[in-house]
């Protein structure tokens, strides 16, 4: 191999290399800033502007439409280091779950998770709940809500309404365990689909 | 300027080993099986999971009008759908041909059958896939597209392969055998240390408590708790045995003498992961990463080293 096309190669293995240590030092910093850390919680600002900074060579502050912008991301999603990654870390949050109260014209109620059929399936819901979760958009969440309780109404079509009820799911300590604590489930938002496709929300007093 | 050329060689040497395509062929294998374990996997669910709106879990169509917004060039089913359908074709049809030619590319990595096509149409289907389902796609879908997003632009076929042994074909550029290899021990070494250094911030790490939230945390709860409470005083040392072996993974891996204690220690990491939380594709998935990258060369027994010079020269023969 000619040293010119070394060269080459070295500098696509440091564009890369940069790339992948900007994405994970970015997603880091976001999660410094909005978790628990061995660091006092006034240093979250810190790491919010950390976060910003790391985001400019990634071109995150261009306009979404710019296309060095789209370029970029689109390489960063097409070679998968498009995440950081913060698994399990810095700390575990609890989960979520999503009930869905189903009422039928006879007065019947049944109840309902979103189904699938195998465990690898179930982790990606699992994930999906996630998102829905910790999104801080009451719009994004009540859509994807929508969305879970539509899959639910095609099942049980004659269903005149549904309640979806989202909780978290409280995990005990293990010293609490010892002591009889089992994980218990913490009311975060309810919605109601009717025939009428409205949804109203409810949320804990 | 003497020393920056010393500099110089040095890290050209550093960055194109010599090196032989067993790590290739663990990288295809891996994969190979890797996908169509995937593929498997969400059989029962692909179309469940991936239908437009109106059919599926979610819509599919929502996911991609948000990767529009990141991006116009990432690949998505969104794009085939509507020239199928002007055909005729009904989404659930292009749907099952997609999860088909996943399965057969798997297969034909595995085996090694026109390894550069099947390896370019793996990453592109499983690409669109994790794309167009990105509500539901989580950390194994991303190191299953770093894995072939490399194994595409590696040099194949591998001397393992059916490509090299009936079809006598042979890799355009082997010398770059080395340089793709060490791309991802770079890379590896960087999700470790990051993975590390995220975990060692936490406070959960250093008492145990992220270790049992971890294991008892629903979906991953596939030990009863009950059994679990028992071994609570092995939940500190096992939560910082693993910040150490991701943080260490880094400076340790790439020393002869510690690199087999450490890619034996972080396989035993995944495997614990896979059997102690149901995540057998994520453990597998590390682990064919891991061996393909660090592996070959502490098993290599009789096989040929190329020296500097006559890197490939065996591989054009």
């Amino acid at each position: 191999m000619t040293l010119s096309k070394k060269r080459v190669y070295l500098a696509g293995l440091a564009l890369q290399l940069s790339l992948i240590i900007t994405v994970s030092s970015r997603d880091t910093f976001w999660l410094l800033s909005t978790s628990r850390t061995i660091f006092p919680e006034s240093s979250k600002n810190f790491w919010q502007r950390a976060e910003q900074i790391a985001s400019i060579p990634l071109g995150q502050r261009l306009p979404r439409s710019n296309p060095v912008r789209q370029i970029l991301t689109g390489y960063l999603h097409l070679s998968g280091i498009e995440a950081g990654y913060g698994f399990f870390a810095p700390n575990i949050p609890n989960s979520y779950k999503l009930v869905f109260e189903l009422r039928f014209p006879d007065g019947r109620v049944e109840y309902e998770l979103p189904r699938v059929s195998n465990v690898a399936s179930v982790l990606r819901v699992a994930g999906l709940l996630d998102t829905i979760g910790r999104t801080r958009s009451e719009a994004f969440r009540q859509t994807m809500v929508k969305m879970l309780a539509d899959a639910v109404w095609r099942e049980h079509a004659d269903a005149t309404m549904i309640r979806a009820i989202f909780g978290s799911v409280v995990l005990p300590s293990a010293p609490e365990f010892e002591h009889g604590k089992r994980e218990s489930y913490e009311f975060l938002y309810a919605y109601d689909f009717s025939v009428t496709d409205e949804a109203t929300e409810q949320r804990p007093p | 300027m003497k020393r920056l050329s010393a500099w110089r060689k040095r890290l050209i040497n550093f960055c194109f080993p010599a090196e032989t395509d067993t790590w290739l062929a663990v990288l295809r294998i891996g994969l190979g099986l890797q996908v169509v374990l995937y593929a498997l996997s969400l059989r029962g669910d692909w179309n469940y999971l991936l239908a437009g709106t109106g059919h599926g879990l979610i819509s599919r169509n929502l996911g991609e009008a948000i990767l529009s917004l990141e991006s116009h060039f990432v690949p998505r089913l969104g794009w085939f759908v509507p020239l199928a359908t002007h055909a005729g074709l009904h989404e659930e049809t292009v749907l099952s041909v997609t999860w088909i030619c996943l399965i057969a590319s798997g297969c034909s990595l595995l085996i090694g059958l026109a390894s550069r096509f099947t390896a370019i149409l793996a990453w592109f289907l499983h690409l669109c896939a994790a794309k167009s389902g990105g509500f539901v796609s989580y950390g194994l879908d991303n190191f299953m597209t770093i894995g072939l997003f490399y194994l595409m632009l590696s040099p194949l076929p591998d001397r393992y392969s059916l490509d090299w042994r009936l079809r006598k074909s042979r890799p355009r550029d082997p010398q770059h055998l080395g340089f793709w290899r060490r791309l991802l021990q770079l890379h590896l070494c960087v999700i470790y240390f990051f993975s590390g250094l995220t975990k060692c911030l936490g406070i959960g790490w250093w008492d145990g408590s992220s270790m049992w939230r971890a294991l008892i945390r629903p979906p991953f709860n596939v030990i009863d708790a009950e059994i679990l409470v028992r071994w609570k005083y092995l939940f500190p040392v096992a939560g910082i045995l693993i910040c150490l072996l991701e943080i260490g993974y880094p400076f340790l891996i790439w020393n002869s003498k510690t690199r087999k204690i450490w890619l034996i220690g972080i396989c035993a990491m995944h495997v614990g992961i896979g059997l102690a939380m149901g995540m057998y594709l994520f453990a597998f998935i590390m682990i064919v990463l891991n061996v393909a990258a660090f592996g070959p060369g502490l098993i290599r027994t009789e096989l040929q080293t190329y020296q500097p010079g006559t890197v490939g020269k065996a591989l054009i023969n």
